[in-house]
């Protein structure tokens, strides 16, 4: 019973928010639940990403391939043509594809570090839009493919099939997909938590750190690295199914570049080296040019889209936005929204009570990795001094 | 944290050479250290001292000769592999990664655990229960090491001292047979020295094991080596204790850059 109480305290914050979030398709329009269904599945491809290039400090500019493998991989599987397999069991191969696109790669994410990953990894982004362009048989070509909806035991995530109203509202595909895009981040959530706080965490932020300490503490540095670089690609693969299934369509042109240009955006606003900045950034970069889409009439300097004549549409502007996001965050706040978040908490839990040793919150802050980049900066420059 | 059951076996440096283009940092050097023993080497600025150790610990691959720990040939090695043979190292220049001195210290026990990305990220019991085993077994080892009242604070906060002492902590976590120090007291004040040779001292005495000692505090080294090896421009030019080092005339030309010849003018 002594233990009930602070646990409850400890999660409170926590349950509070999944409770919020199941309630949520009650209340809101399909507009705003696709919102957040993309911002899921960018969450879950942000953690994984922050996990390689936050954790690792492994640069990867090939995230959209692995997205593309996860999307791709869970229509070919599911679909026609293609094996026509049950979707679930579909969904399932797709991440473990996504991993295995991810270790054929390997050789090299083991043995190329930091910048230069990503310049190697650039090339798989353009062979993959490519092959995603001219493997028509597969992929459909320039105008892709329409996804199978996801069906678990006799229940399909779409309109209908079977019809479900639930306490007076209709449950259609956004409200039944939001429902499982929940449970799929609470997954990531768990499962990367775990990873960054246990021992894989600490071999790589080790590796990022200092290459020599964590190899001579025992850390096999090509192994770490390329795992690393596997598991961020399973997260990237699985985001890719879930994009696919709130999409519907598949298409080429989605998985470019820019895609993976913006889930760096992401974990860099969010914080590297922690989930919940990643999922913070994900939900900023994702959520703000549908916004400024569905609201363009009512923003100054905004067109409507559609609208051309040299204005700016709202998808640009939405890309100005968050460039001067990244550029005021890396001025004003190295660490990102997380770095803030905990610096904030940390100033308002100081004000009441000035006792108590520095760094000895009751909680340990989450996903410690990418904390404390400012005075770490101060305090190494001290370090050469006689 | 227990004993060793065993000694730990000796360290074997035969004949180790390096060359870097054409500099010879390692000439034909070699030194045994001898089970349980602190052993120091010694030697001006720039005699190899740090590149001898860079070899030991599997970060330098030597032109020639061989590093057998036992039955152990190390050479052949990479530096995880080392490690896992149970040796451990600090470096001059202090090399800590970001997080609290718990994690670095967890980083120490790294080879030591198991848990791999899938038990971690599932958080199996098993993974949970070595967790927290390590965990307690890291505290121990910062309470050894006068750490235990900084265990949870970010290492960037700590003083000079105090992160030169959780670079040897975290190399004591890695419960190692033959422990590297580079140089351990470089940059401290007396009190620091003080309280860092008592350190030594008391793990060496608690928990058997064999200690490669570099340091340029003639001091130190006077009073924890039981042998010392000097290096002048890569080569080995004396064995001996302490005692007799300190006599050897071709220590003091090294030294002190006087010949015999001039010393008699």
């Amino acid at each position: 019973m002594s233990d009930l109480r602070p646990l409850l305290l400890r999660r409170g914050p926590l349950l509070l928010t999944a409770l919020l979030l199941c309630a949520l398709p009650f209340y809101l329009d399909a507009f705003w639940l696709r919102i957040g269904l993309f911002s899921m599945a960018a969450a879950i491809g942000a953690v994984g990403l922050g996990l390689l290039s936050g954790t690792a400090g492994q640069l990867s500019l090939g995230h959209a391939f692995f997205l593309a493998v996860g999307a791709y991989g869970y229509v070919w599987l599911a679909g026609e043509p293609g094996p026509g397999l049950p979707p679930a069991v579909a969904a399932v191969l797709a991440v473990l594809l996504a991993g295995a696109a991810g270790g054929l790669f390997s050789p090299v994410a083991g043995r190329v570090k930091g910048i230069y990953l990503g310049v190697a990894t650039l090339a798989l982004v353009f062979l993959g839009h490519h092959v995603l362009l001219t493997a028509d048989s597969v992929t459909g070509g320039f105008n892709g493919r329409s996804v199978p909806p996801l069906e678990l035991g006799g229940f399909t995530f779409a309109e209908s099939d079977p019809e479900l109203t639930v306490l007076g509202v209709p449950f259609g595909a956004e409200e039944r997909l939001w429902y499982l895009g929940l449970v799929l981040f609470a997954v990531t959530w768990f499962t990367a938590r775990g990873l960054l706080r246990g021992r894989p965490g600490r071999a790589l932020v080790a590796l990022r750190d200092s290459e020599t300490a964590a190899s001579v503490m025992g850390v096999h540095v090509a192994r770490y690295r390329s795992t690393a670089f596997v598991v961020s690609s399973m997260y990237a693969g699985l985001a890719g199914v879930l994009l696919a299934l709130s999409f519907r369509r598949v298409v080429p042109d989605y998985f470019s570049l820019a895609l993976s240009v913006d889930y760096l955006a992401m974990i860099v606003i969010g914080g590297l080296g922690s989930v919940a900045g990643a999922t913070a950034g994900a939900v900023f970069v994702t959520a703000l040019p549908l916004l400024m889409t569905r609201y363009a009439d009512q923003l100054p300097l905004v067109a409507a889209p559609g609208s051309g004549g040299g204005s700016i549409g709202p998808t640009e502007a939405s890309r100005y936005l968050y460039g001067a996001a990244i550029v005021l965050i890396l001025l004003f706040a190295p660490d990102g929204l997380h770095g803030l978040a905990r610096r904030t908490r940390a100033r308002l839990r100081r004000r009441p009570s000035v006792t108590g040793p520095p760094g000895s919150g009751p909680s340990p802050a989450p996903g410690r990795a990418g904390s404390d980049a400012a005075s770490d900066t101060t305090a190494r420059a001290k370090e050469h001094t006689p | 944290m227990t004993t060793p059951a065993t000694a730990p076996p000796a360290l074997d440096v035969r004949g180790v050479t390096v060359r870097f283009a054409g500099l010879l940092a390692l000439d034909d050097v070699s030194f045994t250290v001898a089970p349980g023993t602190v052993h120091a080497v010694i030697g001006p600025n720039g005699a190899g001292k740090s590149t001898c150790f860079n070899v030991l610990s599997g970060l330098y691959r030597p032109t020639a000769g061989s590093v057998r720990l036992g039955a152990a040939e190390l050479t052949r090695l990479a530096p995880h592999r080392i490690a896992a043979l149970g040796v451990a190292r600090t470096f001059q220049n202090i090399v800590t990664t970001q997080g609290t001195v718990a994690d670095n210290l967890m980083l120490g026990r790294h080879a030591l655990s198991h848990a791999g990305f899938a038990a971690s990220a599932l958080r199996l019991p098993r993974a949970v229960r070595e967790q927290r085993e390590h965990l307690a077994k890291a505290r121990e080892i910062a309470e050894l090491t006068g750490l235990g009242a900084h265990f949870d604070s970010p290492v960037a906060l700590l003083s000079y001292g105090d992160r030169k002492r959780v670079e040897l902590a975290r190399a004591l976590c890695l419960e190692p047979r033959v422990l590297l120090l580079d140089e351990p007291v470089a940059g401290m004040n007396a009190a620091e020295r003080i309280r860092m040779t008592e350190v030594v001292r008391e793990i060496r005495a608690e928990l058997g094991l064999s200690v490669v000692l570099v340091e340029h505090d003639m001091g130190l080294v006077m009073r924890l080596a039981d042998e010392v090896t000097v290096l002048d421009f890569g080569r080995a030019i004396a064995h001996g204790t302490p005692g007799e080092v300190r006599r050897d005339p071709e220590v003091l030309r090294a030294y002190l850059g006087t010949t015999t010849g001039e010393d008699a003018a």
